[in-house]
């Protein structure tokens, strides 16, 4: 019979408290690594800023120390129901060498303290925050605006070509190094031939936020950094020396290494530095850039783009900072949207009714969620891209999404899981019951059976335990 | 997602208080200089926590209070030098404050007569202040509505200035005004004698009040007791007084009263019993004011008695419903 089983709702990429995606990597990095990471300010400054807020505040009450003190001493501080995440944090410190063997004392690591101690007093000569480059009379620098435009438009050029990628349009190509990118993450996948084709990761991707897609994009950069021999201190150095840039200043790139002027180029093309020629001597991060180790939103807000040219890219992406769907105990939506690309992911899993120049209206209905299932859309993840991107007038409900549809959109998905399989074999004719028992009883001590019938005698087992059964009876035939 | 925080810091700058803590007879001496660059760090380091925590800094001075930094407003381009080895934005509170500061410096009058500082109003401004930011749906262009990214208030006061009882009813209303708010304050006693209405303005917010044994360790007491949002105090403890100073302040000479009378009504304080109440002109019932005169544990009851006015108690005739009396509370 086949087992009726309900699955866990797929693994929610961004839970409340989970660490930052990058922490894992730099804790995979050996010491040497890091260790020369840290010997750069503005690294120490956004690596602290990527912790959790317990690990900061014990950083911090490190920081000045010049002694290191007894275990005993800081666990004092903690109240008993801390304890655990205390241990955590001091765990995640030694796994990235701020803290060294904390079992005794507690002290930080000296490049890593005198590093951060730099970037809070200021002074030293390490130029980690970028040197301006100089004022230029003829020009002014680029406007805020103009960086947050530009940004916008290379990133909706990513997502816009991987959710076309599946209806056979065909968009704006983004160039070829972000095509190698999408492909090496396994975002998109060759298909018979030329055409990329989105994957089921993608699909998840599409629905994360901008900030945890860009950094799901660099991850893989790094990955793909360190195969192409490049310096992976450079590469994340220069990236987190970006992420304490400021927005609207232009920055010289004389002090780069070769290896980061290559690294400007591909990050010329994700959309977090803006060149007004490929070989011009100064650069801009944009937006996406500085707000790297930061939790605001890393497009424009509406509040910085009133009075530039009014695209339908620029005022779409101010609706989606506040939100523009409504959804209805009846499972309309209502997006008040005229932004190509968010139409195409709400396509994903709604059925689109009408469309208006500022609204689009579907419904959410089996087909269309199933549909956004069998790309490897979890339920989670519809629901939550439903909520992140509610309307202001939403925000007013509690909860925010009608309970009966958030209900039925988890129901769509168990139904999709009620058939398991599995493979194997179906032992059946036995000659006798006392036969069928005797082997039922020796799969069952291997636990191989999957599914029994003592009225036909026969039973189903695994394919892991067939050789074993298979042996038992032939040794109990033979032997017979 | 984890909340930003907002943190006001209130500095005390009484001229004469900090030429005090600076004395080399002190145990510890504590200059403004060094006061300041710790105090710098300390600001850095809470902007460093987070991109979006922000940050408000008030002056406390002579007479006057003005705000030295706030992290909302925009500090005009060419001010500030950009410099590769140093973070844009604390170098930009760095500059702003020790600049204002220097400015009010500057502007003092030589005058033989200091008055006192103006804590309440700088605790005011703070208070203003927050609750400008964290209702932004006010201010004309409200973007910031997401729950999420409002700030989690706090203020600290670093006071080195003795009480002053005049001021005892503007902070016990500004205190009554960050509770509503859910603001946290926080006390930083770096010199002077402990002071009873900052210790009850930290004890009734739920902050913590601190007197600095070692003045010269301050910048390592401000990141372990005052940098840590209320979050993490849940998990790493705070230093909390032991014991409060309850005492209030009286209504008619400002003095702080162990024993008060206080009004039926509308519960003023008053050190010693009152034919009249003076803030909501009651009449009290003459009886009761010569049995409180008789029971009070008073020192010096003749003295007391003298400054009655006698018109006063003349006019505090029995009236034919005595229901109103005064209380004596301890």
């Amino acid at each position: 019979m086949p087992s009726v089983q309900s699955l866990q709702p797929g693994d929610i990429s961004t839970s409340q408290n989970s660490p930052h995606v990058l922490l894992p990597f730099l804790q995979s990095q050996p010491q040497n690594t890091l260790t020369r990471l840290y010997q750069r300010p503005s690294s120490c400054l956004s690596i602290f800023r990527l912790l959790g807020p317990l690990e900061r505040q014990l950083i911090m009450n490190l920081l000045w120390l010049e002694s290191a003190i007894p275990t005993n001493t800081m666990a004092a501080w903690v109240v008993p129901e801390g304890k655990k995440l205390y241990n955590d944090a001091l765990t995640v410190m030694t796994g990235l060498h701020i803290i060294q063997n904390p079992t005794v004392k507690l002290a930080l690591n000296s490049t890593f303290r005198s590093s951060l101690r730099q970037a809070i007093t200021g002074g030293g000569n390490t130029g980690s925050f970028g040197v301006p480059a100089d004022k230029d009379d003829k020009r002014q620098p680029n406007a805020i605006e103009l960086l947050d435009a530009y940004a916008l438009e290379r990133w909706e050029t990513i997502l816009h070509y991987m959710v076309s990628s599946g209806q056979g349009q065909l968009p704006t190509k983004p160039s070829s190094g972000v095509l190698y990118l999408l492909q090496r993450s396994e975002l998109m996948k060759a298909n018979h031939g030329a055409t990329l084709q989105i994957t089921s990761s993608g699909f998840q991707f599409l629905l994360h936020s901008p900030h945890d897609q860009l950094w799901d994009l660099l991850l893989q950069y790094l990955h793909m950094a360190e195969e192409r021999q490049m310096d992976l201190v450079e590469v994340l150095s220069f990236l987190f020396m970006l992420s304490t840039m400021e927005l609207g200043r232009e920055y010289s790139t004389d002090s780069l290494s070769q290896t980061q002027k290559v690294l400007l180029e591909d990050l010329r093309d994700y959309g977090l530095i803006w060149q007004k020629k490929s070989s011009s001597k100064r650069f801009s991060p944009t937006r996406l850039a500085t707000t790297l180790t930061s939790l605001s939103p890393s497009l424009p807000t509406s509040n910085s783009r009133t009075g530039s040219g009014t695209n339908a890219v620029g005022v779409a992406a101010s609706s989606a900072q506040q939100g523009f769907i409504v959804l209805e105990t009846n499972y309309r939506v209502y997006a008040y949207t005229d932004n190509p690309l968010q139409t195409a992911v709400l396509n994903l899993f709604i059925t689109m009714k009408y469309r208006f120049p500022n609204l689009v209206v579907g419904m959410l209905t089996r087909e269309s969620v199933r549909k956004a299932l069998a790309n490897g859309i979890s339920a989670e993840q519809i629901i939550s891209y439903l909520s992140t991107h509610a309307h202001p007038q939403m925000r007013k409900n509690n909860p925010l999404l009608p309970v009966t549809v958030q209900d039925q959109i988890r129901l769509w998905e168990l139904e999709r899981n009620r058939l398991k399989s599995a493979e194997g074999y179906l032992y059946k004719d036995f000659a006798s019951q006392a036969d069928y028992m005797y082997v039922l009883e020796y799969a069952k001590q291997l636990d191989v059976v999957l599914w029994e019938n003592g009225a036909k005698r026969c039973f189903f087992g695994s394919l892991e335990g067939h050789a074993n059964v298979r042996g038992f009876i032939e040794r109990r035939t033979g032997g017979g | 997602m984890e909340k930003a925080s907002h943190l006001s810091v209130i500095v005390d700058l009484s001229p004469t208080q900090w030429h005090l803590s600076a004395q080399a007879d002190n145990q510890y001496p504590l200059s403004i200089q060094t006061f300041l660059s710790q105090l710098l760090a300390f600001l850095n380091t809470h902007i460093a926590s987070q991109h979006e925590n922000t940050l408000a800094v008030f002056g406390a001075l002579p007479g006057k209070s003005v705000m030295l930094y706030s992290s909302t407003d925009v500090v005009a381009d060419d001010a500030i030098a950009p410099d590769a080895n140093s973070y844009p934005p604390f170098k930009a509170v760095d500059s702003t404050v020790v600049q204002n500061m220097m400015y009010e410096f500057d502007a003092f009058q030589k005058s033989d007569h200091e008055p006192p500082c103006d804590l309440v109003g700088a605790l005011t401004k703070a208070l203003c202040y927050i609750n400008r930011i964290t209702h932004p749906s006010t201010t004309a262009n409200s973007a910031a509505e997401d729950p999420s990214i409002l700030p989690d208030p706090r203020i600290l006061i670093l006071s080195v200035s003795p009480d002053l009882s005049p001021s005892y009813i503007p902070i016990m209303n500004s205190i009554f005004s960050a509770q509503k708010l859910k603001v946290t304050i926080d006390i930083c006693k770096i010199y002077g004698p402990d002071t009873v209405f900052l210790q009850q303005a930290a004890h009734l917010t739920n902050g913590s009040y601190i007197y600095l044994e070692r003045r010269d360790a301050l910048l390592q007491y401000l990141i372990m007791s005052f940098l840590s949002p209320p979050a993490i105090r849940k998990v790493l403890a705070v230093p909390k007084q032991d014991k409060v100073d309850f005492r209030a302040a009286c209504f008619c000479h400002k003095n702080i009263v162990d024993i008060g009378f206080v009004c039926s009504v509308c519960l003023s304080i008053f050190c010693q019993p009152v034919p009249v109440c003076s803030t909501c002109r009651t009449k009290f019932p003459i009886k009761t004011l010569q049995r409180l005169n008789a029971s009070r544990p008073s020192l010096n009851p003749v003295n007391s008695r003298n400054s009655l006015p006698l018109a006063n108690l003349n006019n505090a005739s029995p009236r034919p419903t005595p229901t109103r009396n005064l209380n004596g509370v301890s």
